[in-house]
């Protein structure tokens, strides 16, 4: 038999195994809370691919080269409405296809070499050349070097919203010199992406420290800086962490600010901690596709009418949480030519009842196919798109609901081959003009099946708005376009989810911006 | 099972090594039919890898996409397209990932440690609970100890590792607060120099223990969630592997000679039964590697399951041969090692 | 590949074994008895978006409401008749599908063994969450595909039980006397192997419903399984991710989970006891998430 002293120690064993364990986990776990005081921890459910600003079209990325680079104009602060100077100033011509950029004095890269007309060319002729992601904000615009302070832009067509295109941090200005000695060309063959996604070669406020793009970003203070607003922390820490974990973070002191808390998680915050709530600028909108091969219900316009009174809107903002609005039209709130409230399209249980009367249908299931895996500013498209084919199904109108990531799904809203799809536009400029797609024949149009020669009202309209005039004059033109689109047109503007940024109290200077989201180097401390 | 067949010793003069040979061979052979498996069902998805690379915007510039699909050579047949990607292997060239815009190799260089790092602390944990428990449970059959233990393994084996993942993830860290969030690393540290790519031992490299203290931290759930699917396991079958040793003649005729029963445990019965269980282990172990996306997706830990989930959500056709490589070449070379640890042991059972 | 079969060991029906095995089996069928009159004991329409959201369990909801305003308790009792079918019919299907080429494999030999279990190797060395991915984009998220996905994976470890028992019995004395008297493979195989070689499928198979069951739910809380808004236990646990204030969300569909496939594996291992005691079943590289 065996002893009763092996048994015992095996037990004894076991025990101190698991004990040793639970005793290094935990104390070690309690040693990990406190962070320093320089350093900022910022965290942020990572849509990052690169952080070569010439490549990256993401709002990720746009938060990274914001604080890394400098653009040639910016805006300041959360005020997208008209631009400030950055590296240069720009003056358009009368018929706004020529600009001259004008550099400013004194701005330095972060090797200390100064930022000259040479680099200007090199990085925008690169965003042109390389024919990344973001090299269609520069679509028919050519750059030349004046002399070593002017650089001429010429757009082939009158191009009013470019100097709202220059802030992009897409469009960031990078040194040369180091570049191309990285294998940076303007041409397709570049090959310098790998070196920035390691190094940053800007003039921004911070030098890239460490990339990864799966869990953290580290950033450090770029000490040629020539900014008159030093940053305040020394080290900036940006992890990748989903939005439940960066409501416990920021809690429990971890981190300091946090950027994609949803409504419910936003408004269950303890004290201590500021949230910064305003509407995004990206809006959700169900589209009803109008070529009748993919749907002969969705595009009827009776059916269309119907779906528009059924939806309770009401009840999707409340859903979506705290800060979060009624798109009222498809031109988000804080952008020129915005639609008031008065113009909002209401729910209207009988007026819907009517309309899908007149339609003829007969309880047929139409598919409501969405992106499964975004979750805009907290909003889960599955949980919207569940709300939606609930309140459908009240007012009699059957739902089958087709989930499919992103990835797959974006192929089939592309070649319009949605029935009714649920899906955003986040704009790729602060100005009006980029929702001209969704007119007849416009990128977005043609995607709710709605071609060129659909809709000769909202056509116009668009045609209008497109033809620019005083600010005053592009306000009203851009009211008609969204009022004609609310009316006939294929698409339902839903709402516009709540940006909530969450500080601690000791943070200053948390602005939302609808361009890059958060300027990092703006946050300081009290 | 492999069938039993007899040998004629002699007659091809190393029967092992040529045995040997023929596995490595076939192994190699699985491999590329594992890539050519995944191509074809990855090619099979209707969705378009240039959308889910680009976004909304770039996705409709007709330029933008030409030199996409140039650049990743989806402009090719599929047929060129899959011979160019084996031929690229051989040079060790697994491509470049469109979605990360990385070496497809180089990701992995990251990955598979992270996971790894997870795997080895769950199966070297599991063993020693394992082969503990299992083998107590063998001596106490019958007693009240071994229906405990009984009741333990088979709840360890029931729990959803994805909930007792969150669960132990709201009480640690949402709830106590003793538990560091998830990832690595907390932010206020820099991740160690580069040796292995497990966070942990490269802490211990570097010398800087604050490191491996707070990566070790990070560790602990992920790995305890892991151990107990694991502990169930193993304690079921060292149990059985200890009861059938303990049932031999030599072990009956040492415990009647009145050995000390520590001496009959270490010498015959661990011994005895360590070839079985060094099997399960290794089989275990590769089920762990790739197993751990449910566990790494709520401790969003980088590892190989997480790239697998990316990689597999964003149609990124090299990450996802990638990922179906490792695999496989883990699943084989678990199996052959496994074996090849039979043969060596019992050479009746061999050459299949 | 697996080559563990051990010897036959004293293990006995342990005095235990039973009684857990009973445990087990009313568990379980007190689950499947939930699943057929959940419509009926379900105090709201699990789909139904009408009360308050996110409520606390008590007062007029006994386990709270989601973030959408359903009831909690009753998506929770109509999962059962979600998760639990579709896991019998994935292992079924793997049984059959297994047991087939298994014993073809092992009966014929030669050439079609080695195919079948290289065929076997190839299909287990393969990935289940990419296959899954790749199903669910192609045919569309739903339980049912995810059920063929788990398929691709899961008939192989019958295959090599079925192909390993068939290659036991094949030179067996009543099979060659068989043989001998010219009697054909088919009736062979059918008359005297399948008989023998149901007790040790029949413990895979009861084994394995447990892990059916996490393997669906699994592919559910990652987005691959269960279509919203169908009330399945794995998706239920994914919503609470982003509301961990509310901790029913997760806690209970978890521990439904948790209770049926425990039950379901009480179940396998009494009858592992009593049916194939020489077993101490594990299959290298299963279907695991």
């Amino acid at each position: 038999m065996v002893s009763h002293r092996s048994r015992t120690a095996f037990a004894i064993g076991a025990a101190a195994v698991t004990v040793a364990l639970l005793v290094t986990g935990c104390s070690a776990g309690s040693s990990s809370s406190s962070t320093k005081s320089s350093t900022i921890v910022i965290d942020r459910v990572f849509d990052l691919k690169t952080a070569d600003p010439s490549r990256q079209y993401e709002p990720t990325g746009a938060i990274v080269d914001k604080a890394l680079y400098e653009t040639l104009l910016t805006f300041s602060g959360s005020d997208v409405s008209k631009t400030v100077p950055g590296l240069a100033t720009v003056e358009a011509s009368a018929d706004s296809k020529t600009f001259t950029v004008t550099l400013g004095d004194g701005h330095v890269f972060s090797d200390g070499s100064p930022v000259t007309a040479d680099d200007v060319v090199f990085s925008l002729n690169r965003v042109i050349g390389m024919k990344g992601n973001p090299s269609f904000l520069l679509s028919g615009v050519t750059v030349t070097k004046k002399d070593d302070k002017t650089v001429i832009l010429t757009s082939a067509t009158s191009n009013p919203a470019l100097p709202f295109i220059l802030p992009n941090p897409s469009l960031s200005i990078l040194n040369s010199k180091v570049v191309i000695a990285n294998g940076g060309t303007t041409d397709e063959k570049d090959s310098a992406e790998a070196y920035l996604n390691a190094n940053s070669a800007g003039s921004g406020p911070y030098v890239l420290d460490t990339l990864d793009l799966t869990s953290q970003v580290v950033l450090t203070t770029n000490p040629k800086y020539s900014g008159d607003d030093k940053p305040t922390y020394s080290r900036v820490v940006l992890r990748n962490v989903e939005s439940a974990t960066q409501k416990i973070n920021i809690e429990g002191g971890d981190s300091q600010v946090a950027l994609d808390l949803s409504g419910d998680q936003a408004s269950g915050l303890g004290s201590g901690i500021t949230v910064a709530s305003t509407p995004s600028a990206n809006v959700i909108f169900l589209l009803l596709n109008q070529n009748s091969k993919v749907s002969t219900i969705t595009s009827n316009p009776d059916f269309v009418s119907a779906v528009k009174k059924s939806i309770n809107y009401d009840d999707l903002v409340s859903l979506a949480g705290k800060g979060a609005a009624q798109a009222n039209g498809i031109v988000p709130s804080m952008f020129l030519g915005a639609l008031g409230s008065a113009d909002k399209t209401t729910y209207d249980k009988t007026g819907a009842a009517a309309d899908l009367a007149a339609s003829g249908y007969k309880g047929e299931k139409v598919t409501l196919s969405f992106p499964s895996d975004i979750s805009l500013n907290g909003v889960e498209f599955t949980v919207l798109a569940q709300r939606i084919q609930s309140q459908l199904k009240d007012a009699g109108i059957t739902v089958d609901l087709a989930p499919a990531p992103v990835a797959t799904e974006f192929a089939a809203y592309r070649d319009g081959k949605e029935a009714l799809g649920l899906w955003y536009w986040g704009p790729d400029f602060p100005d009006p003009s980029n929702y001209l797609e969704f007119a007849p024949g416009g990128v977005v149009g043609l995607r709710a099946g709605w071609p060129e020669g659909s809709d000769a009202t909202v056509t116009a309209a668009a045609t209008a708005a497109r033809a620019g005039g005083s600010n005053d004059e592009r306000a009203t033109q851009f009211t008609t376009y969204q009022k004609a689109l609310n009316a006939t047109g294929p698409f339902i503007p839903l709402v516009q989810p709540a940006n909530n940024i969450a500080s601690a109290s000791s943070v200053t200077g948390v602005e939302y911006n609808a361009v890059w989201t958060i300027d990092i180097a703006a946050l300081g401390s009290k | 099972m492999r069938p039993a067949r007899a040998t004629r010793a002699g007659r091809t003069g190393h029967p092992f090594a040529r045995y040997l040979i023929q596995r490595i061979l076939t192994s190699l052979l699985l491999v590329v039919g594992v890539t050519l498996v995944t191509f074809t069902l990855t090619n099979l998805v209707p969705g378009d890898p240039v959308a889910a690379a680009l976004g909304q915007h770039a996705a409709e510039d007709p330029a933008i996409v030409a030199s996409f699909r140039a650049h990743y050579g989806v402009d090719q047949p599929l047929v060129v397209q899959y011979f160019t990607y084996l031929g690229n292997l051989v040079h060790g060239d697994l491509g470049e990932s469109p979605t990360t815009h990385h070496p497809v190799l180089e990701d992995l260089q990251v990955a598979v440690p992270a996971t790894l790092e997870i795997a080895i602390g769950a199966i070297v944990l599991s063993v020693i609970i394992g082969v503990v428990l299992g083998t107590l449970a063998a001596y106490r059959r019958g007693k009240v100890t071994d229906h405990v233990l009984r009741v333990v393994s088979l709840l360890g084996l029931s729990v959803p590792t994805f909930w007792l993942a969150l669960v132990l993830y709201y009480v640690f860290f949402f709830k106590l607060h003793i538990a560091p969030g998830s990832g690595r690393l907390s932010a206020i540290y820099a991740a160690p120099p580069t040796v292995t790519g497990m966070t942990t031992v490269d802490a211990l490299l570097a010398g800087q223990w604050d490191v491996f203290l707070d990566a070790s931290a990070h560790l602990f759930l992920p790995v305890l969630v892991l151990t107990l699917y694991t502990v169930g396991l193993l304690t079921r079958f060292v149990r059985t592997a200890v009861l059938e040793i303990l049932d031999m003649d030599y072990v009956r005729a040492a415990r009647a000679k009145g050995l000390p029963g520590r001496t009959v445990v270490w010498s015959y019965v661990l011994r005895g039964a360590s070839i079985p269980v060094l099997t399960i282990v290794g089989l275990a172990f590769g089920s762990l590697l790739s197993g751990t996306v449910l566990v790494e997706s709520v401790f969003s830990w980088p590892g190989l399951g997480s790239y697998a989930f990316k990689a597999a959500s964003n149609l990124d056709l090299p990450g996802i041969m990638g990922v179906g490589l490792v695999i496989g070449i883990i699943y084989l070379g678990t199996n052959l090692i496994v074996d090849l640890l039979y043969s060596v042991v019992d050479p009746r059972v061999r050459l299949a | 590949m697996m080559n563990t079969r051990i010897k036959r060991p004293r293990i006995h029906l342990g005095a235990w074994g039973a009684p857990l095995g009973i445990i087990g089996a009313v568990i379980a069928l007190a689950w499947i008895v939930v699943a057929f009159l959940a419509p009926v004991i379900a105090p709201h329409d699990p789909l139904a978006q009408d009360l308050p959201r996110l409520q606390a369990p008590g007062g007029d909801t006994i386990l709270g409401t989601d973030s959408l305003g359903r009831d909690v308790f009753s998506r929770l009792i109509s999962g059962a008749g979600v998760t639990i079918p579709l896991a019998l019919l994935l292992v079924v299907l793997s049984v059959l599908i297994g047991t087939i080429l298994g014993s073809i494999a092992g009966f014929f030999g030669r050439w079609v063994d080695e195919t079948i279990m290289r065929i076997t190797d190839l299909v287990m060395a393969f990935p289940t969450v990419i296959l899954a991915m790749v199903i669910a984009a192609a045919l569309g998220a739903s339980l049912l595909n995810a059920v063929y996905a788990a398929l691709i994976v899961s008939w192989p470890s019958y295959a090599r039980l079925t192909r390993g028992l068939v290659l036991g019995l094949r030179s067996s004395n009543y099979v060659v006397s068989g043989r001998l008297l010219g009697f054909s493979p088919w009736r062979s195989l059918w008359r005297d192997i399948a008989p023998n070689i149901i007790g040790p499928i029949l413990v895979l198979a009861s084994l394995d419903i447990g892990t059916a069951i996490l393997l669906l739910s699994g592919l559910s809380f990652l987005g691959l399984g269960a279509k919203p808004p169908t009330a399945e236990w794995g998706s239920m646990v994914s919503d609470a991710i982003g509301n961990f204030d509310q901790w029913w969300l997760g806690v209970f569909p978890g521990l439904a989970i948790l209770t049926v496939v425990v039950a379901f594996n009480f179940v396998g291992d009494a009858l592992r006891d009593a049916l194939d005691p020489k077993s101490a079943t594990l299959r290298g590289g299963g279907p695991t998430l």
